[in-house]
């Protein structure tokens, strides 16, 4: 409680477009304090991971982005429209959009600013209100049009420093877009990333969440997503090097009819803990869920997932599935997936499944018997495990050189 | 139409059991302090050591809280309100059952557990508890002369103090949880059972637990010790009458498997459940926890829910003994505003234990059933194996099914599947088997029978029938 | 006679699929409905049935000389009309055996007959799984399913063969069978067929009525019956398919 009294203290005064946002996040954390281990959905967190989140400097009086040393971003050149979160510059300004992309003025903002998050208030949402009390950035636009190019988006992180970032999209109808977002993190940053999506009626976001940490440096983003009828949402997240990283998608489909894809991939080694918390709620009838969600944890890394799904009686007909596929892959690791069905409905099909294990011995030895040596066996089979979900990225981030960077560090 | 209403007026039944047994009873006065429980210790002539078990987990009853996790949201219980002991006047333990209350006899017989020599279930050993004490235990001499040891917690606390010393608390201890703790503190009767080395039990046991009177908690314990190579199966009936209010009933039970033994543990479980709008019912609060603390033994948990305004329930398997066996197998089934939160822990510690989950929930009307349940992997625990399986079906639009199955992990070389699916009886299978002379209530029961049936095949075989009838009762009725 | 349907009309979610069907069948007889997807003649054999899902808004269906319409499901499996589905549903859990059991005792109780005890029932079944050359092991598995297609029509002909029907409908049974698989079923319904039965084959291919052979044909379209003939209708329908209809459907419209 203290130290985030403290932390709030240090905060400048709220103002601007996010004022109002500011004092709701402030006040929540001033009365809430740290999340404490009797909420169910911090229970497994190592709290003490928390406390140094708060540790870190906000990113406003820092240094530019350019001094730190974090990914080669050339290495990763790009041919459609990146964009970087640089919180230096005021965004909604300085950043410029191509043609389709139109950015949010003051009132549109004020007006779209929290709608996607309300339909999900819940009061532990710790992640959500350190990005509202202490973001000063925001980008927001809306997208229209056909033909449009992919879009990339960076959020990079400063040493030492707590990067706060916010971003509302919304697609118009019938608009497909698709969207990489990189977080990066090295050393002993810090991001809090809070993204709110509107998906109008018909409209499609193909979304890559590729969070690339390194160091000591934590993670925290929270996804809010209202889907209108009949729009398609897929989510393919990866969550990898960082010693805490939490992500939490929110997804509601509010008239039915919608079509939600999610596919998620944490790979933790050394003392890393990583987690997915994820939250499906159909508020209308004909819509469908298909989620797969997969980890490996080495070393004494911890891996969690939960997984809520809430079907309510208006959500007839719904057709949702989850699987839930880990790997444990040392003594010392440790996995805990809890997927949660919540069901009202009666003409529903809704399935989930969960299993752990270690590699299959069988395969192994398929590819041992061919001549292939253990480690690349090994190397191999989780190349294989992990591309189920990689491939679903949007095609940009084959430029970041996912697969390789993961296997690679599988074993750090 | 054939329609989900009717398929939910169909499971829609009287309570057959809800009549009242009119006997005097001797209650003590209501609330609970240490002289309440030394009164209860005393009333039933109990050696020192466990009154000083009672009083120590009264102390840690004190300093627990309440759990509300389970959002079960029941109206609050007042513990002073309660009455903690109520038996039936001139209670001591009658040599032959001619002695016995002709109405408690009766009140039985009209349960379907005849205690009488001449229409005794054959086979089944039964120990009767009536309130707050055991009323008849029979086919004691014959197990006896195996070596079994059936009767009464409160015989065995004066009979076999070593035994109950040894295992009493070992493995659900007071401090446990809020339940078990005021159970520890207040436990009024219950049965133990004691099967020797290499001993397979020659018959089925039985316990049948009636509440009768409605400001009574029932807080029962029982204990089952299965030695080195030995069997034993176990089965536990209950039903209460209605009262419009809530009464507890907060048990513990546990089990303790030694090397290549195995306990099979049945409940078939009846409770009033309040009327159709929810008001009264039994608050079935329980705590059942086995150990298999040898190599390759075994303890299998079998359940059929159907009674209880609220249930909440969780019979567990900490598997510590190598290859050691846990099974979980339960139908639950709730109607009108039932809520039922049950499901299982099986704690794998031991190298190549395995256990297995099977549990089919069916919610009507605005009831909620819950399954939740743990499945932990321990460092040590290498070759493990789970295999769960939870299935719910919905009969109307009012009903909730949520399954919660939480999955940790600590040991690669383990393997753990869980599989749920939900769904509800179609128009399409109805049809089909109306169009072939099927009468819809019978076509309803086939599918709920067919959708339990894995469960049902565990149950032991003098008592499946029995759960196949209690379920068709619930089914049964006029079709709208 | 077995069946009289006289000027049927039936919507489902409020869309007219019967529009006016009179039908009528005599004991011993074997009639054919023809017709091509969506004419109705699914709707026809599910209305006789009794699904729920199908809505009679005017006309009658008797049987033997008994009002059908008023009756439930069951009741009508009971006195004695069968339908072969199309697509016989799975029903997971509930044993086949079981299952066959019930509807046969529920069958014989209404004819006045002893109900089978588990044995007896076994002797009859063991006995009537010749008619369609069915493994055994069919029995200790659930209702149909994981059958395939063409075992999933033998169970559909081993239900009829248990419960003797009076009127036996067949919907599309031909579909999904190879040329072996539909010589079976085939000669079952042969086999079943008696002079006091009467039996309804629903299929838009001639296949099957090469091996059964039909005393009366009958074409529908637009939840009609277009024409009815003898077995050579059924040749003419195979040599110059369903176009030839169209206009004599344009033409009954234009008369209404």
């Amino acid at each position: 409680m203290a130290l985030c009294r403290q932390w709030l203290e240090a905060l400048p005064r709220p103002e601007g477009v996010l004022e109002k946002i500011q004092r709701q996040g402030r006040k929540s954390l001033f009365y809430s304090g740290l999340p404490s281990s009797k909420i169910e959905s911090w229970r497994l967190t190592d709290l003490k991971r928390l406390e140094n989140l708060l540790k870190l400097s906000l990113s406003q009086e820092t240094q530019n982005i350019s001094q730190s040393n974090f990914f080669n971003l050339d290495k990763a050149a790009n041919q459609g429209c990146r964009l970087i979160l640089d919180p230096q510059l005021n965004l909604n300004e300085s950043i410029n959009l191509p043609s389709g992309f139109q950015k949010l003025n003051t009132t549109e903002i004020q007006q779209y600013l929290g709608r996607a998050l309300n339909h999900f208030s819940s009061p532990n949402d710790w992640a959500l209100a350190v990005n509202q009390a202490s973001t000063n950035q925001i980008l927001a636009f809306r997208v229209q049009g056909q033909d449009l190019p992919p879009l990339e988006l960076i959020i990079p992180s400063q040493k030492d420093t707590l990067t706060p970032t916010r971003v509302i999209i919304i697609l118009e109808e019938k608009v497909k877009l698709k969207l990489l977002q990189v977080a990066l993190g090295a050393e002993n940053s810090a991001q809090s990333h809070v993204l709110e999506i509107h998906l109008n009626k018909e409209a499609e976001l193909d979304h890559g969440f590729v969070a690339l940490g390194g160091g000591q440096a934590s993670c925290l983003a929270h996804l809010a997503v209202a889907q209108e009828i009949s729009s398609k949402y897929s989510l393919t997240a990866v969550q990898h090097g960082w010693m805490f990283s939490r992500l939490e998608p929110r997804i509601i489909q509010l008239n039915g009819q919608g079509s939600t894809n999610l596919k998620g991939l944490q790979i933790s080694t050394g003392k890393q803990q990583l987690a997915t918390h994820s939250l499906v709620r159909f508020e209308g009838p004909d819509g469908c869920l298909n989620q797969l969600q997969k980890a490996i944890a080495n070393k004494s890394s911890h891996s969690i997932f939960n997984g809520l799904i809430e079907v309510p009686k208006i959500a007839q007909n719904t057709n949702a599935s989850q699987l839930s596929r880990n790997l444990l892959l040392s003594r010392h690791a440790r996995i805990d997936t809890k997927p949660e069905l919540e069901i009202v409905a009666d003409d529903v099909r809704c399935s989930h499944g969960a299993t752990v294990s270690k590699l299959q011995e069988d395969e192994l030895f398929y590819l041992r018997s061919r001549g292939i040596a253990s480690s690349q066996a090994t190397s191999l089979l989780l190349q294989g495990y992990c591309q189920e979900i990689i491939k679903d990225l949007p095609i940009e981030a084959q430029k970041w050189d996912i697969l390789n960077t993961l296997i690679e560090n599988i074993n750090e | 139409m054939a329609s989900q209403n009717q398929v939910g007026n169909i499971i829609s039944q009287p309570y057959k059991y809800g009549f009242i047994t009119d006997i005097e009873t001797e209650k003590i006065s209501k609330g609970i302090n240490e002289d309440i429980i030394k009164l209860i210790s005393n009333k039933k002539k109990e050696p020192e050591f466990l009154l000083n078990f009672r009083l120590k987990a009264y102390k840690q009853w004190l300093k627990l809280e309440e759990p509300d996790w389970a959002n079960l949201g029941y109206s609050p219980i007042d513990y002073q309100e309660l009455i903690y002991y109520a038996a039936p006047k001139d209670n001591h333990k009658k040599a032959s059952l001619d002695e016995v209350d002709p109405k408690l006899l009766e009140t039985f017989n009209k349960l379907g557990i005849p205690l009488n020599e001449q229409k005794r279930l054959s086979n089944v050993a039964v120990d009767a508890v009536f309130d707050s004490v055991s009323i008849a235990t029979t086919y004691k001499e014959k197990l006896a002369e195996h070596g079994v040891i059936f009767c009464s917690m409160s015989e065995a606390v004066n009979e076999f103090p070593d035994l109950i010393k040894l295992y009493l608390g070992s493995v659900v201890p007071s401090s446990d949880n809020y339940f078990a703790a005021l159970n520890s503190a207040v436990f009024s009767d219950g049965s133990f059972v004691f099967v020797p080395k290499g001993v397979n039990c020659p018959m089925e046991l039985s316990s049948y637990f009636r509440i009768n009177s409605g400001d009574t908690g029932q807080f029962e314990r029982t204990l089952i010790v299965a030695e080195e190579g030995s069997s034993v199966s176990y089965l536990e009936g209950c039903t209460a009458p209605m009262f419009d209010t809530n009464t507890l009933h907060a048990a513990v039970v546990e089990l303790i498997a030694l090397d290549d033994s195995s306990i099979k543990y049945s409940t078939v479980q009846n409770w009033y459940a309040g009327n159709e709008k929810g008001v009264g019912g039994i608050y079935n609060f329980v705590t059942k926890r086995g150990q298999c603390k040898g190599k390759r033994s075994k303890i299998s948990w079998s359940q059929v829910e159907t009674g209880s305004a609220i249930t909440w329930k969780y019979p567990s398997c900490i598997l510590l003994g190598e290859r050691s066996v846990g099974e979980f197998y339960s139908v639950a089934l709730t109607n009108n505003y039932q809520k039922a939160d049950t499901g299982t822990k099986m704690i794998h510690v031991g190298a190549n234990t395995s256990s297995t989950i099977v549990s089919k929930g069916i919610s009507a009307g605005h009831s909620s059933n819950s399954y939740r349940g743990l499945v932990q992997m321990g460092p040590n625990a290498s070759g493990a194996r789970n295999y769960s399986q939870c299935d719910s079906m919905l009969i109307g639009d009012k009903a909730a099914a949520n399954t919660y199955p939480y999955i940790r992990s600590q040991q690669p070389v383990s393997n753990i599947e869980h599989e749920a699916s939900t769904c509800r009886i179609s128009e399409d299978q109805l049809f089909y088997l109306q169009s072939r002379g099927i009468g819809f209530e019978e076509a309803v029961s086939m599918m709920v029978s067919g959708f339990c049936r894995d469960v049902f095949n565990q149950l032991p075989m003098e008592f499946a029938a029995e759960a196949d009838k209690l379920l068709a009762l619930k089914l049964e009725g006029s079709v709208g | 006679m077995i069946l009289d349907i006289s000027n049927l009309h039936v919507n489902v979610e409020d869309q007219p699929i019967l529009k006016g069907v009179n039908l009528k069948i005599n004991a011993g007889e074997i009639h054919a409905i023809m017709g091509r997807n969506g004419s109705g003649k699914s709707t026809l054999s599910k209305v006789i049935a009794g699904h729920p899902a199908y809505l009679v808004t005017s006309g009658s269906i008797k049987f033997n000389n008994q009002d059908l319409l008023s009756i439930e499901p069951e009741q009508r499996a009971r006195s004695g009309v069968f339908l072969g589905f199309q697509y016989p549903i799975e029903i997971p859990g509930v044993s086949n055996l079981e299952f066959l059991r019930v509807a046969t005792n529920s069958r014989r109780q209404e004819r006045g007959e002893e109900e089978l005890d588990t044995f007896e029932f076994e002797d009859l079944v063991n006995e009537r799984l010749k008619i369609v050359q069915m493994n055994p092991t069919f029995l200790e598995r659930s209702v149909n399913e994981g059958f395939s297609g063409g075992e999933k029509k033998r169970n559909e002909i081993l239900q009829m063969a248990l419960l003797e029907p009076t009127l036996a409908i067949l919907d599309e049974t031909d579909s999904g069978l190879d040329i072996d698989a539909l010589r079976i079923v085939a000669s079952g319904v042969k086999k079943l067929a008696k002079p006091n039965t009467a039996t309804l084959l629903i299929t838009h291919y001639q296949r099957l009525l090469n091996e059964i052979t039909p005393d009366f044909v009958h074409v529908m379209s637009g939840g009609r019956i277009l024409r009815t003939g003898g077995g050579e209708l059924a040749t003419k329908l195979e040599e110059s398919g369903y176009d030839w209809l169209d206009n004599e459907q344009n033409i009954k419209e234009e008369e209404n």
